[in-house]
């Protein structure tokens, strides 16, 4: 019986991300410093990975790379199969801070990323107004970026990566700016939109009760060099209790390894 | 509200009154200070006999012709030097050693070159709004955060798309404070090129006549023209650059 199955209808089949081998450095002060090493994870087309560890231990990094803005590391990052190089529209990431450009409004912002595509305005148009609504952002489509608040901004930067259809998600703490009752609402709206699109999504938080309610995994990394020390299934169907036992066993849990140790 | 706002003309009123003052003490004052009275007439004069109105529209014309070459040029100097650091290198040694010439120092060698007609003067107008363009659109294009240009390359923006999307927008603030700058240099050297190449209508030609008539009042015209026209103009620039950059957070 697997849990996602409920979630995921069988249509996402597209987004299966394959990491070999996969290590980096960064050279500092001269010397070389590995940020991330032998890592290797393989990613469901479809499926919700949470990505948690310590302050400094690559997070950041891994996802850098799995989106291409980075292409000076070792080993493989495939996406169907195929090796990824440099940026693409079927990789979307959310930065931590929402990158919005604030010359643009949030329509003009979220069209952006339609740009080079060859589809007709009005097709253009319809995309934009629909993804605007799934964010919940309607009726602010002529505001500019300093005009919303920090978790309206967020929301738009989360439409302008869907906005492409891409496979794969990348969400780099994406609430982590928010105020906890922001953060719960969007959650569920993370959780909302997930359900609706489809797509892979790997989201890296500081938040385990984060992880845990959206993911349907969990890894947790090590620092020094960041490699994966915990690969945790979450069997549970979304949409998801957040008080739900199992959840706070798992809590329990992941609190104790994290801390503990 | 309205108090506020006439602040400003405290000042100007205060410097008529002890204009007005100085010009009643005696003959000598009333040469250099010509009453007030004087100048209105003399303002009547000139506007009537379409002398003010052709001389400042030369000027101006001039001013903003250079200006737009400037502005143009710069930004495009500007943006070569700041996206190409090859351009940069080879560029970069030069426009500094030329930008250390006062623009007073270019006149005689441009006056040799070019003679002393509106070419000549059109190219110092324009050298003189080039300067603050060119550095403006170079340091504030070095300046876009690297995390604009790391979102555009993921939203697969291609380089053109990039300049003039991101990166020209970005730098549109320390832009617009360049036009701002080279304008009131553009400005500046128009009227100041007709004192030293004095040949054609303008400003600087009706003050240079005037003087040598001994027609103090005009001078004084053409002085309150020259003031109360930048001062038109940059208040222009700034309106129009606000509407530019609205979707700046206020502060
Ligand atoms: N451009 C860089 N040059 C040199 N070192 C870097 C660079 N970027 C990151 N690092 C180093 O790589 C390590 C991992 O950084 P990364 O940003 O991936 O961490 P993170 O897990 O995302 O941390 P956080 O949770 O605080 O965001 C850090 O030790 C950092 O100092
Ligand atoms: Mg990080």
């Amino acid at each position: 019986m697997n849990a996602i199955a409920h979630a995921l209808p069988t249509t996402a089949t597209h987004g299966a991300l394959s990491i070999r081998g996969l290590s980096k450095s960064y050279a500092l002060k001269g010397k070389p410093m590995q940020v991330l090493k032998d890592i290797e994870l393989n990613i469901q087309p479809g499926e919700f990975v949470s990505i948690v560890g310590a302050s400094g231990c690559g997070k950041s990094t891994l996802l850098r790379l799995i989106v291409g803005l980075d292409q000076a590391y070792q080993g493989q990052i495939l996406l169907d199969q195929q090796p990824v190089h440099g940026p693409g529209l079927e990789r979307g990431i959310v930065f931590q801070d929402h990158r919005l450009f604030p010359w643009m409004t949030l329509q003009q912002n979220i069209a952006l990323a339609l740009k080079n595509h060859t589809m007709p305005a009005t097709h253009k148009d319809r995309l934009v107004a629909e993804h605007i609504a799934l964010v919940g952002l309607s009726g602010y489509e002529q505001a500019y970026p300093h005009q919303l608040s920090g978790g309206m901004a967020q929301r738009a930067a989360i439409a302008r990566a869907l906005v492409n259809k891409p496979k794969v998600l990348l969400l780099d703490e994406p609430l982590g700016a928010l105020d906890a009752l922001t953060r719960v609402r969007l959650q569920q709206e993370l959780q909302r939109i997930w359900v609706q699109e489809r797509c892979t999504v790997i989201m890296v938080t500081h938040d385990i009760e984060e992880a845990l309610y959206l993911g349907d995994r969990v890894i947790v990394m090590d620092a020094h060099p960041g490699r994966i020390r915990e690969d945790l299934r979450i069997d549970l169907p979304h949409p998801r209790e957040r008080d739900s036992t199992v959840l706070q066993a798992y809590k329990q849990r992941l609190l104790g390894e994290l801390v503990g140790h | 509200m309205n108090l506020k706002s006439l602040r400003g003309l405290v000042l100007p009123l205060l410097l008529l009154g002890a204009w007005e003052y100085a010009s009643r003490q005696d003959a000598a004052g009333a040469y250099a200070f010509v009453p007030l009275a004087q100048v209105g007439a003399a303002w009547v004069e000139v506007l009537g006999s379409g002398e003010l109105l052709v001389n400042l529209w030369a000027s101006l014309l001039r001013t903003c012709t250079g200006l737009a070459l400037g502005i143009v040029g710069g930004i495009g100097l500007g943006a070569l030097m700041a996206l190409s650091a090859p351009a940069n290198r080879l560029i970069a040694p030069l426009f500094h050693a030329l930008r250390q010439v006062p623009m007073l120092g270019w006149i005689p060698l441009i006056a040799l070159c070019f003679g002393n007609g509106e070419s000549a003067k059109l190219l110092i107008v324009s050298l003189a709004a080039l300067y603050p363009m060119v550095l403006n659109t170079f340091e504030s294009l070095r300046q876009v955060e690297g995390q604009h240009r790391e979102a555009a390359r993921v939203l697969m923006l291609s380089r053109a798309q990039q300049l003039r999307l991101i990166l020209l927008p970005a730098a549109l603030p320390g832009i617009a404070a360049g036009v701002l700058q080279a304008l009131a240099f553009a400005w500046v050297t128009s009227v100041g090129s007709e004192l030293f190449l004095s040949s054609g209508a303008g400003l600087g030609s009706l003050m240079m006549n005037a003087e040598a008539g001994a027609r103090m009042e005009i001078i004084v015209v053409c002085v309150l023209c020259i003031g109360l026209c930048g001062y038109l103009m940059s208040w222009l620039c700034t309106l129009l650059s606000r509407r530019l950059l609205r979707w700046r957070p206020t502060r």
